[in-house]
């Protein structure tokens, strides 16, 4: 198969801590996949690496089926990043920043691109502004408009909705969502929002000290989890009896006002409600959370620190 | 080489000198104040002295050294710059090379040493009725060498840059003042220690403001002065090259995020 992306026993020394330890990945043309990991765990330098601001101290990436130490340029003119971390100069319009950076990217017919990225991002009212002077997410919207200016093949977003509120930081996964589906973008994305990675992403790239611990997608790796969420919401004055059963059953329970929220495996969920009838332990309304790909990383990352 | 990425960053910085008055300030601002201080000083002591030729030696040292310091700062201050504004990994993910930026500034340089020379010879001319443009021809030579001048120091100070980051920003503005006591802008080399004429000896600004004094009082221009100035440019801009480069490498191994 080819591949746009591929990556290949990476690694990243800084003296003698190792941020990234031989890992190896490809993406495919259209696919989204999501690079996750606590923090510290290795993400960021590998994402520094498949930009080329950091070289890697063995290992390879390969982009088109080039390698990108030698074509770096070329391969650069292909791909574009945004992130919430990094900002557009803050002295310069909107309008001046997307004027120089349609010359860095050599954007053929600059003006009509401009305005169609200006447009599409609803930057139109602020084209005159200075950057500084832009909200949060208005400053993450123009980031985003640079990124997608040159028609990239490859897309690497770090955390590109954060400070966003919901509805523009929604507006925005639709929007990759569809350039993917109709461009067939191939995009990586680390975020710490797993509800975003779940609907955003077809693989997920879990990273943990510095090597890969998981390459699945998000269901299959929300599926190792065996333990769900049993919510009940139960009167005050049968609580104690159903945190003495839980107790003497070894279970672990967190309390939520009237809400007492049970951690149980999924297959045992059926005898559990069966011996609370037979107990006297009534509720009023269940619900059964089933382990999403947020539960994952809790325990991948809890599993990282011990 | 693509003439777009380097016109592209000859644009951002561009837009910058109308909208950041600190960069205004360092073209127009400083050069006018030095010339009313120190044109005024020179007045003063050549009605003391009865020497004609002291104001112009001041004026014109004033206007020719600010060609170094532009130059300098289009290089170093243009690179911090994007640290200032978090817009380094912008700028080096795109597809941007080290010597296309390095040839923007340079030209940056070139536009604002100029426009910077071209004002305050005017200034010059409107306040003392000094006509440093009279010099003609003689002066593209030297303005030539003092540009080289200012292009190795900033690719020296942008190198350190590269390597410790913003803790030693000072150095764009102090860098080039540490040459200037043996640069002989104002005075003869001979009037220097004779240790400090060894140090003046492998400085090319020293020939070139000798040069030009010679010009200013004689009329006369020594092209072996300009030569050893444009040798010893050609040297250090070399090494300053040399040296960018790998402090970029530098950069880019450490990770070029951390360096901020």
């Amino acid at each position: 198969m080819n591949y746009i992306l591929e990556v290949k026993n990476l690694t990243k020394k800084f003296g003698r801590f190792t941020a990234v330890d031989n890992i190896s990945f490809e993406l495919k043309e259209g696919e989204i996949l999501g690079l996750l990991g606590p923090n510290g765990a290795g993400k960021t330098t590998t994402l520094q690496m498949l930009l080329g601001l950091t070289t890697a101290t063995s290992g390879s990436v390969s982009y088109f089926g080039r390698d990108f130490h030698k074509h770096r340029s070329e391969i650069l003119e292909q791909l574009n990043f945004s992130s919430a971390y990094t900002k557009l100069p803050w002295l310069l319009t909107v309008k001046q920043n997307l004027n120089f950076i349609s010359y860095l990217y050599r954007i053929d017919d600059r003006k009509s691109r401009i305005d169609k990225i200006v447009k599409t991002f609803q930057l139109e009212a602020l084209l005159n502004k200075e950057v500084r002077h832009l909200s949060a997410g208005q400053t993450t919207r123009l980031n985003i408009a640079k990124a997608l200016i040159n028609f990239p093949k490859v897309l690497l977003l770090d955390e590109p909705t954060a400070s966003l509120d919901p509805e523009v930081a929604a507006y925005i996964r639709e929007f990759l969502a569809n350039e993917r589906k109709q461009f067939q973008i191939s995009i990586i994305i680390t975020s710490h929002n797993m509800a975003e990675v779940e609907e955003l992403c077809d693989r997920v790239v879990f990273i943990n000290r510095g090597r890969i611990i998981a390459d699945d997608t998000p269901e299959n790796l929300a599926k190792t989890i065996e333990i769900s969420h049993v919510r009940l919401l139960v009167v005050t004055a049968i609580q104690p009896r159903l945190f003495e059963y839980c107790k003497a059953n070894g279970l672990t329970y967190t309390q939520d006002g009237r809400y007492v929220i049970i951690d149980i495996k999924e297959r045992e969920i059926p005898a559990f409600l069966k011996n609370l009838s037979e107990s006297g332990i009534s509720y009023d309304e269940i619900s059964i959370e089933r382990p999403s790909l947020e539960d994952f990383f809790l325990e991948k990352a809890k599993g990282g620190k011990e | 080489m693509s003439w777009s990425r380097v016109y592209a960053i000859i644009l951002r910085y561009s837009y910058l000198l109308f909208r950041n008055p600190d960069r205004a300030a360092d073209t127009f601002y400083w050069p006018t104040i030095d010339l009313f201080v120190w044109g005024l000083t020179g007045l003063y002591v050549e009605g003391l002295a009865g020497n004609l030729l002291i104001i112009n030696i001041i004026i014109s040292g004033i206007i020719f050294y600010h060609i170094i310091f532009r130059t300098q700062g289009e290089v170093s201050v243009n690179l911090l710059e994007e640290y200032w504004s978090h817009n380094l990994v912008n700028i080096f993910v795109s597809p941007l090379r080290l010597s296309e930026w390095l040839i923007a500034v340079v030209v940056n340089g070139i536009i604002k040493g100029l426009l910077g020379f071209v004002f305050t010879g005017l200034v010059a001319l409107f306040l003392y009725k000094i006509a440093v443009f009279s010099y003609g021809f003689y002066l593209i030579p030297f303005i030539f060498s003092l540009m080289l001048t200012g292009w190795f120091m900033g690719f020296f100070i942008a190198g350190i840059v590269f390597r410790y980051g913003t803790k030693i920003q000072f150095m764009a503005w102090t860098f080039t003042s540490l040459f200037a006591p043996f640069s002989a802008i104002y005075y003869p080399v001979t009037f220097l220690p004779v240790w400090a004429q060894k140090v003046a000896a492998i400085l090319p600004t020293s020939y070139v403001f000798e040069g030009l004094r010679e010009v200013i009082h004689t009329g006369h221009f020594d092209p072996n002065k300009f030569w050893i100035s444009l040798l010893l440019n050609l040297f250090y801009l070399s090494l300053s090259i040399v040296y960018i480069r790998s402090s970029f490498r530098k950069a880019l191994d450490r990770g070029l995020i951390n360096t901020y």
